[in-house]
């Protein structure tokens, strides 16, 4: 048995035992991490706040069997004024359930933490873009290698017309190459889209409220149908 | 595996929380060798708790009656509620008599993860509770985690429209710890919710 040390953003945490908690983490380095603090839910509790999620701490471990224990841990970013904004509360549950579900145990991915915790820091220092969750999930998406095409058809590759998204061929299809299932968006959906892509999560893009909305239904739908699961935290109407 | 009638007790036993196979064991053999009349008191006070127990139709919280018994207290403050996650909260609050308003039971705390959303709790029964019962001060005592702290906001967002003052227990300091203990998220949070003397 080794102890070692780490860091990683707390992503989730479930009760084990009488006074324990299993705490999922996302390292840089580890890929999610599946670790037990013992008694932390008792008042008393030293780790106490610290192993809440959306929390960016360093942590030490001592390996187990099956599960390792935290022996140490000290915040780097606690993230605060997002747990007091039922907003961004909600915006971040988001891309924590999303990074949750793409990412397995050790499969690292030093791109998809540091979205993380750029989309968390942002989130901390403003109030929520209205495009900011849509710009994590599409980010999230490409890093993952199923990022959707917005500037050409899936189908043939012209880049003009295009006003159907379809979820199966990989994003924007042209009017002749629509197939059914295919979603038919508003004009400038899918331009927006591509600018939302494009930019960067500081720094997004403008526009109405109802494009917004729309916006995020259909990035939700694509990201739905390639994790093969609803995301939950997320309630947008559906497009 | 032992016969099969003490098997399953043992089997029950271990499912309760706190109880290892170990336990689970030794309470089998103990209640064998109890008197008869010992072991029925205990399967009686099992049953008869499961079968008399309900709901506050006010509150939620258990009781053996239509109201519970703080609800039905003609002492207690009508106007102020402390909202709490679970009914055993509520005697945990009690012991503090610091409190002398009435409860909610909301039957946890919103965890979108967990697919726990705010209409699987009895917010709108809060709601409806405070435009029907002259209610002026809504206490959200829910758990100091993010699932609790949320479920917080939420409640203030859906009351603060109703023109109720919507408060947050304080998270603070242990009384009788020392400051070198704390962690700095609750340290934080004392700072943030300091008092003036
Ligand atoms: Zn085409
Ligand atoms: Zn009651």
């Amino acid at each position: 048995m080794a102890i070692r040390s780490d860091q990683g953003i707390v992503l989730r945490g479930y009760p084990f035992g009488e006074s324990h908690r299993v705490v999922v983490l996302l390292s840089p380095n580890h890929g999610k991490l599946r670790t037990v603090a013992k008694g932390v839910r008792k008042t008393k509790s030293r780790f106490g706040g610290r192993l809440e999620p959306m929390t960016h701490v360093d942590i030490v471990l001592y390996e187990g069997k099956e599960l390792d224990t935290v022996t140490q841990v000290s915040v780097i970013n606690g993230f605060p004024n997002i747990r007091n904004d039922l907003d961004r509360v909600l915006a971040a549950g988001t891309m924590i359930e999303v990074v949750d579900a793409v990412i397995q145990e050790d499969d690292p991915s030093l791109r998809m933490f540091l979205l993380l915790q750029r989309g968390l820091s942002v989130l901390d220092d403003a109030q929520p873009h209205p495009a900011l969750v849509t710009a994590f999930l599409l980010k999230a998406a490409d890093i993952v290698g199923v990022a959707p095409a917005f500037d050409t058809c899936s189908g043939c590759g012209r880049t003009d017309n295009l006003r159907r998204f379809n979820f199966a061929a990989g994003g924007s299809v042209c009017e002749e190459c629509r197939s059914p299932g295919s979603y038919s968006l508003r004009a400038g959906v899918v331009e927006y889209l591509a600018s939302v892509a494009a930019a960067d999560i500081t720094d997004l893009p403008n526009t109405d409220e109802s494009m917004s909305k729309e916006a995020l239904g259909i990035t939700k739908r694509f990201m739905e149908y390639h994790l093969e699961r609803q995301l939950k935290t997320l309630a947008v109407p559906n497009v | 595996m032992f016969e099969p009638p003490i098997q399953r007790l043992i089997d029950e036993l271990a499912r309760l929380p706190g109880v290892g196979r170990k336990s689970a064991q030794r309470i089998a053999f103990h209640l064998l060798n109890a008197e008869q009349a010992d072991a029925q008191r205990l399967a009686d006070a099992i049953s008869e708790m499961r079968s008399s127990v309900r709901l506050c139709n006010r509150c939620y919280n258990v009781t053996a009656d239509q109201e519970c018994s703080i609800c039905s207290d003609l002492r207690r403050d009508t106007t102020v509620v402390c909202v709490v996650e679970r009914a055993q909260d509520i005697p945990v609050l009690e012991r503090t008599q610091s409190f002398r308003g009435r409860y909610h039971v909301l039957g946890g705390a919103v965890n979108p993860i967990a697919g726990i959303h705010e209409e699987n709790l009895r917010i709108k029964e809060l709601v409806d509770r405070v435009e029907l019962e002259g209610i002026k001060e809504v206490i959200a005592a829910t758990n100091p985690t993010l699932e609790g702290d949320t479920t917080a906001m939420m409640i203030s967002r859906r009351l603060k429209p109703l023109g109720v003052t919507v408060t947050r227990l304080a998270s603070g300091l242990p009384v009788g710890g020392d400051l070198d203990y704390a962690d700095e998220v609750t340290l934080g949070r004392a700072l943030t919710g300091r008092q003036e003397l």
